[in-house]
């Protein structure tokens, strides 16, 4: 006998997970056994309470609503449409199902039966993470044995996959130490290097534990320059002390430290402290190996780098490496780490310029404190591509008389600063949200006032204004400043309750994205009609609504989103769950945003959603879900019924 | 009377004919319920459109019960036609000669396609030209025809048209219908394409008919 039939079945699955994961004579077995049913407008699948069937149900055309049936009239839960699966009670041995399921349009649905899936199920874990999900998404119990719940399996198992190869590859590249002890002669230690051919070498107590290192970068500095004689001893010119890591460490934790040190070198111990034994040594240059481009790099040719237009360069080289990671499916995190550091380096250079210049042109430094403000994406640490600008600065209290010209000079500075950054490509902010605006240049005690106007008198424009100002950060200069700043703000919304509230409505004026839950709601007019506009529908709303908690919290000194809904997760373990989808959803965001901005060199923030593959459709509308639940805890929380 | 009707008269019939015919002992009441009835949908695809001179290529038939499509309950064969050369149908069906050389006989079919069938109703697009063309086969080798009912998804379609306030349509080809009722028209003439197609044009049909009232047998086969 032919199997033309189950074939056709077989290919109206097959590009839809969790059947997209199986293997080809899985999939088969499971089209020969496939029963097709119609179910007309209105008709019910089954019902709530219903005994489960031992089945599980396929949409392949129609749209079925999962529907909460205790409330009257019922609740949609769920909007299932072509490609989705349903029903899937049996699956964790529940008697009943949970929720009804009813057509909302003429629907054609596969019946598969359990008997068929569970071995599968059983056999493929990747599958198996698929159901895991499904059951987070649809509300069910999640079965231990699954693991964890995720709405977004696929990232999720291939970030790990290539973290997998990361750390494999780190331990492959450390080297079996070469030491000597601190007694050693610099001339016997230099031979040694020379002998084994190795850049550095680690000076060892005698239990060899690290107690420092030599690279020759110090045999130059310090011995060929004379400062040094050849006999004298390596304690003298090691560096001390060493930074230790585990021997897990991964790629990206070796270069998030050596940023973060500004070292070129990580010893390995056995413990990842510094009182165990020495395993090996990591150098900038094995990474370079490994990767074949490094940030670090790139950091320090934009710490010399002579101009804008040098630095739009340099961070058009950083977009490849972004590029690099998104397709590795590196971490968010982790991605968004390396780019605010490349992108805070670029402004610092860009101060440094033009601090450069006013000093040329005879301008004389007002001698006071003052610190560069980074705000919206950038104070959030999330501006993967290069957006809009939006800075602000903030200058210590000066005398009256004073104020005038020390607020000239920082203006003048800050037009410099903003002029650097766009030749780098990063445009002025449209609502001049600059530290060049009179506005936003301002001495502390005016910005405290300023905040507080805001937090007492919330009107619309206020609150725009905070949910923008609210996420600075401190880039250069006198971080004190901005700490002030930040205390001034949790101490003030502390006051003001109705704050609070104002800004929570707020981020609740973008409904959830999806229009009937099924198409993603697009532009209706002017120049993005038709495509999605991810900042304003999905990421803002978001970020608006992690902000709000987080204040609320009081909790300081966390401005990215993801890690406030971690910060979040922590605090209220009732909304766990909650906070951790939220913190996916928002990643999966950021890193949708940047690859489409990529692919289409724009900001990344219009698409068109038939663009996207079924599966990339399935990820962003699960990231969706997190959303409507956050709004109604906002609603909840900040009894937003009763404002009007 | 031809002497082959002579000589079949004569013997007893074959085994599976008997099988066959025990189905029909006691007729199917027009009151049951559709949820219990069996039907079969099938198509085949031909050498050609005249019943008289034609001959079957292959066949593909599934079971629809309880309102579902059972897959599992399927036939699906290529039909051994030695002096099958492609004609102008070529272009509608693409058998290739090679297939159907890998097909199985016409008799065997037949054996197969009794025993599938049982009582059950049959149902196809145009299921008038399928059934005249299994009837010859089946009167070729057993004497006689098909006894089971048959339904017409032409005569359905016809039939919620009237029901409808909109205008008949002229177009009934499967083709249109299927565009009509929104199914999805791939890689169609085949008799498995068709069939699966067919099944699923039925299924709509019986679905949106049973909502207006057609609840038992009679009142299908009604028209």
């Amino acid at each position: 006998m032919e199997n033309a039939i189950p074939q056709r079945i077989f290919d109206s699955m097959q590009q839809y997970p969790p059947f997209s994961l199986m293997k080809d004579p899985d999939l088969m077995r499971i089209a020969e056994r496939i029963r097709i049913r119609f179910v007309a407008k209105d008709q019910w699948v089954f019902q709530a309470k219903d005994a489960v069937q031992k089945q599980i149900y396929f949409v392949q055309e129609g749209a079925i609503h999962l529907l909460q049936q205790q409330q009257d009239p019922a609740q949609l839960v769920e909007a299932c449409d072509q490609g989705e699966i349903f029903g899937l009670g049996p699956l964790v041995d529940s008697p009943h199902y949970q929720l009804g399921a009813k057509a909302e349009e003429d629907s054609l649905v596969y019946i598969i039966p359990q008997a068929i899936l569970q071995p599968i199920i059983e056999k493929q874990p990747k599958v198996a993470w698929y159901f895991a999900q499904s059951f987070a998404a649809g509300k069910y119990a999640v079965p231990s044995s699954l693991g964890p719940p995720t709405l977004f399996w696929q990232e999720q198992q291939r970030q790990q996959q290539a973290f997998e190869l990361l750390e494999i590859q780190s331990i492959d590249h450390s080297r079996k130490p070469v030491s000597c002890l601190p007694g050693t002669s610099i001339q016997a230690a230099a031979q040694i290097m020379r002998t084994q051919s190795v850049g550095s070498i680690i000076i060892t107590n005698e239990a060899e534990n690290p107690v420092g290192i030599i690279t020759d970068r110090d045999l130059r500095n310090k011995v060929v320059s004379g400062d040094h004689p050849l006999s004298d001893s390596v304690d003298l010119i090691m560096s001390k002390p060493v930074i230790t890591v585990k021997p897990d460490v991964t790629i990206a934790e070796v270069q998030m430290f050596m940023m973060k040190h500004r070292i070129h070198h990580l010893v390995i111990t056995q413990t990842g402290r510094s009182d165990s034994l020495v395993l090996g040594v990591i150098s900038e240059h094995d990474l370079l190996v490994i990767q074949g481009n490094n940030p670090a790099v790139l950091i320090r040719e934009i710490s010399r780098s002579k101009d804008g237009e040098e630095l739009g360069r340099i961070r058009g080289k950083a977009e490849g490496l972004l590029r690099k990671y998104l397709y590795q499916e590196v971490a968010i995190g982790f991605i968004s780490s390396i780019m605010t550091q490349i992108n805070d380096a670029i402004i610092e250079r860009a101060i440094l310029l033009a601090l450069k210049e006013m000093d040329e042109e005879g301008k004389k430094d007002p001698g006071v404190k003052w610190c560069w403000l980074a705000l919206g994406s950038e104070g959030r640490e999330e501006q993967l591509l290069r957006t809009d600008q939006d800075n602000a600065l903030v200058f210590e209290d000066v005398d009256l008389e004073r104020q005038e010209e020390v607020k000239a000079y920082f203006l003048q500075l800050a037009k410099k600063v903003t002029r650097f950054l766009y030749a780098c490509g990063f445009e002025y902010c449209p609502g001049d949200m600059m530290a060049s605006n009179p506005q936003w240049c301002l001495p502390l005690d005016a910005w405290k006032k300023q905040f507080s106007g805001w937090i007492f008198a919330p009107s619309q424009q206020h609150v725009l204004y905070s949910n923008i100002f609210f996420d600075f950060r401190p880039i250069y200069g006198a971080f004190e400043l901005a700490e002030e700043l930040s205390d001034h703000i949790f101490k003030a919304t502390g006051e003001r309750d109705i704050f609070l509230s104002f800004m929570a409505k707020n981020a609740l004026q973008t409904p959830a994205p999806l229009t009937f839950f099924r198409q993603f709601m697009v532009e209706r007019s002017g120049e993005h009609k038709d495509q999605f506009d991810i900042k304003s529908r999905a990421m803002m709303p978001l970020a608006d609504a992690a902000r709000v908690l987080i204040l609320a919290a009081q909790v300081p000194q966390i401005n990215n989103t993801f890690r406030r809904f971690d910060k979040l997760a922590e605090l209220e373990p009732q909304n766990r769950a909650l906070f951790e989808q939220a913190a996916d959803a928002y990643e999966i965001l950021v890193r949708y945003r940047a690859l489409q901005g990529l692919k289409n060199q724009t900001s990344g923030r219009y698409f068109k959603p038939s663009e996207l593959s079924k599966m990339e459709r399935l990820n962003l509308r699960n990231s969706f879900k997190p959303l409507r639940e956050l709004q109604d805890l906002l609603t909840v929380r900040f009894r937003l019924n009763f404002l009007i | 009377m031809a002497w082959r009707d002579l000589f079949k008269s004569a013997g007893p019939p074959a085994p599976e004919w008997a099988a066959y015919l025990e189905h029909f002992k006691s007729p199917l009441p027009r009151t049951s319920s559709l949820e219990d009835i069996n039907f079969v949908v099938l198509d085949l695809e031909t050498t050609g459109l005249n019943t008289r001179k034609d001959h079957m290529l292959s066949l593909g038939a599934v079971q629809v019960k309880n309102f579902e499509i059972q897959i599992e309950r399927r036939m699906e064969y290529f039909v051994l036609q030695r002096d099958y050369s492609p004609n102008q149908s070529i272009g509608i069906h693409g058998i290739m000669p090679e297939q159907t050389a890998t097909g199985i006989g016409e008799v065997e079919l037949m054996q197969k396609l009794l025993s599938f069938l049982g009582s059950a109703v049959i149902v196809g697009h145009h299921i008038g030209f399928d059934v005249a063309i299994l009837n010859k086969a089946i009167k070729r080798i057993y004497g006689k025809n098909l006894k089971n009912k048959v339904i017409d998804t032409v005569d359905l379609v016809k039939r919620w048209d009237r029901l409808g306030s909109t205008a008949p349509h002229r177009d009934l080809s499967l083709d249109a219908v299927c565009q009509r009722w929104k199914l999805p028209l791939h890689e169609r003439h085949t008799a498995a394409g068709d069939t699966l197609l067919t099944a699923m044009l039925f299924l709509k049909l019986l679905g949106n008919l049973q909502k207006r009232g057609v609840n038992t047998l009679g009142a299908l086969l009604r028209n």
